[in-house]
């Protein structure tokens, strides 16, 4: 970083655009970063309800959704793979629902293969979808636009 | 007459190979979605993580070769430590094999791109704390200002360590233990990594530029340090395009949304570049690096289009969670990633270029359009299906079937173009008989290049006012 900062300061900095200037705008842009993640790791994503917090059974179950590599084919939210249905909802959607969800998990269906897991593996499993189903709702069929290219659901969800 | 294996071949040769065989997991990967028992030795489970990192080790081993490859040409020094770029390489592989090895054996742990085991993660930052050492040693010692690809470069791997580090809190419980917070985290990180990355690329793509035309101006004005600086306030604060629909904070959306678009003033400057070179009668055509980079550039624009669009809430709406993002994923690392990371593996081993190499150029361009445009016609339908209506994913998933079996078809065509070309740049890397290569310091005559065969594709006309 000693190399770097002497890049900042007058000898190795750009002409032309003023090297006090290029400086001084780097180091917001970075300092803004650093306030924007503090920000971000905490009180902007901290849940307005207790529900969101994972309990053990669901950060087991966490666990369990990366070491299966779940997300190769699954989304949450609409973030991952496409070849398996979102999950953010299937604990709480009409038909489907947590014992639907264990099934499935315990002897597969369709694409989906058997995972071979435990009634234990799958009960944690299920409780992780069942709070990650708490924290909304996935996909959005509000159709409210805002005269910004927002939607109104984008603003009634935020926590 | 071999050339002499430096560091830097060594990267793009390691590149090259990691292309063709995440390509190939593509295909598989690809035709799973069409034939659901194709291959199955290798389930999807493990043939995309097989695709995707492979895939992305070609962009960094690439973009990590050019900058080892050009940085001391540029500063005029020999590389600070040729020694610790062998073992940067070194690591670099011996982790790349575990990851693989890890796949094929079902041992996931990670989170998605990074589907390895966490551990795994601790020597490719190591290995890349030497990058950053070397570069600083090397860069250091540039005489005069520092041109916008040093600071794209410089940027690019700082910031690629603080992202891969951020990317790998899901390790701490006071993330995990919150999925809002932990989806927020996991893309906030994936984006400014995904920027990090590209900095390297478009640094190189500058690079290659200056030395193809010999305008040591276009790197050096106000211009490119003030597109350097949009480019790096997008990596820092507009990533949260991918997580619209996720219930965070509001405003960390809305800062996405109003950063995003920002990029409209690089669309612009484009298409106002564009008309500048095409007036000039210049696109491109007589060689091969310039062909990548005229490639590149209608690639920037057609994906650029789309990441616009999509940053708007509204239209993501309908886009998110569908093919349109992975059409704007493949389309931003193939289109725009593979062809600059091409134009320089190009312009630093030959000039000249064989009949399956230029055809190679022609299918995998064609092929990708193809795949590209399969993917967005998917991504529409589903999107629309899935908003507009209570379809349940299977009967969607019909629905868009035609699209995905031509996806799959054209991912044949391009792994075909790929491997033309892979082949065609190992042999002329291979061969010695390049300027490039240059002497000792690796200074290269720029007015030694025949002006047919500099790089018409950059704004001359635009960079004369910059002047």
């Amino acid at each position: 970083m000693v190399a770097f900062n002497k890049v900042l300061d007058g000898s190795n900095g750009p002409s032309g655009f003023g090297v006090h200037r290029h400086r001084v705008v780097y180091f917001v842009l970075v300092g803004l970063f650093i306030l924007q993640s503090g920000l971000t790791y905490t009180v902007s994503t901290e849940a307005a309800s207790p529900a969101v917090e994972l309990n053990d059974a669901a950060q087991r179950g966490e666990a369990l959704y990366r070491e299966f590599n779940c997300t190769a084919c699954h989304q949450f939210y609409g973030l991952g793979g496409h070849m398996g249905p979102d999950l953010t909802n299937v604990t709480v959607a009409a038909g489907k629902g947590p014992d639907f969800a264990r099934a499935v998990i315990f002897h597969g269906s369709g694409l989906m293969p058997n995972l071979a897991v435990s009634k234990e593996q799958a009960d944690d499993l299920v409780a992780f979808l069942e709070a990650v189903a708490a924290t909304g709702t996935y996909p959005i069929r509000s159709l409210d636009l805002t005269p910004w290219g927002t939607y109104e659901q984008m603003h009634s969800d935020a926590k | 007459m071999r050339s002499e294996l430096t560091p830097a071949k060594g990267f793009v040769i390691s590149g090259l190979l990691s292309l063709l065989c995440g390509a190939l997991f593509g295909v598989i990967g690809s035709w799973q979605h069409v034939l659901p028992n194709f291959v199955d030795a290798i389930p999807f489970v493990k043939s995309r993580p097989l695709h995707v990192s492979l895939v992305i080790a070609w962009i960094f081993l690439t973009a990590v070769g050019g900058v080892y490859h050009y940085l001391p040409k540029i500063v005029g020094v020999p590389l600070h430590s040729t020694r610790l770029a062998w073992l940067h390489l070194a690591v670099f592989i011996g982790t790349g094999f575990a990851v693989i090895a890890s796949y094929f054996l079902g041992r996931f742990g990670g989170r998605e791109y990074w589907e390895f085991p966490p551990a795994l993660g601790i020597p490719i930052a190591l290995s890349w704390s030497l990058l950053i050492y070397n570069f600083f040693r090397t860069a250091n010692k540039h005489k005069g200002p520092w041109p916008a690809y040093l600071w794209m470069w410089a940027t690019g791997v700082v910031f690629f360590l603080i992202t891969y580090a951020e990317a790998n809190l899901y390790l701490f419980p006071h993330f995990t233990s919150n999925m809002v917070r932990e989806l927020t985290v996991q893309w906030k990180a994936y984006g400014a990594l995904t920027g990090s990355w590209n900095l390297l690329v478009y640094g190189t793509a500058m690079v290659v530029m200056e030395r193809s035309t010999g305008n040591t101006a276009i790197a050096r004005s106000k211009l490119a340090y003030l597109l350097f600086g949009l480019g790096f306030t997008n990596l820092l604060f507009g990533w949260a395009h991918h997580i619209y629909p996720v219930p965070s904070a509001l405003w960390i959306r809305i800062l996405a949304y109003a950063i995003s678009m920002t990029e409209w003033i690089i669309l612009a400057r484009m298409i106002h570049q564009w008309r500048a070179t095409m007036e000039d009668g210049k696109n491109g055509s007589s060689t091969l690096f310039g062909r990548f980079l005229f490639a590149s550039e209608v690639w920037v624009f057609l994906n650029l289009g789309v990441a616009l669009l999509i940053s708007i809430p509204a239209i993501n709406l309908f886009a998110h969670g569908t093919h349109v993002i992975v059409a704007h994923a493949m389309g931003s690392t193939i289109g725009i990633n593979t062809t600059i990371l091409f134009a320089s593996v190009f312009f630093i081993g030959e000039r000249a270029h064989s009949g399956p190499t230029r055809a190679g150029f022609w299918i995998f361009n064609g092929s990708l359009l193809a795949f590209w445009l399969c993917l967005l016609g998917a991504g529409i339908v589903k999107g629309w299906f899935t908003v507009m209506t209570d379809l349940p994913f299977q009967k969607i998933t019909e629905k868009i079937w035609p699209f995905i079996a031509g996806f799959a078809v054209s991912g044949i065509g391009l792994f075909t173009g790929l491997s033309l070309l892979v082949w065609g740049a190992l042999k002329v890397l291979l061969a010695s008989n390049n300027k490039e290569e240059g002497d000792a310091h690796g200074t290269v005559e720029l007015d030694a290049i025949p002006v047919e065969n500099r790089c018409p594709s950059m704004p001359e006309k635009v960079m004369q006012h910059q002047r």
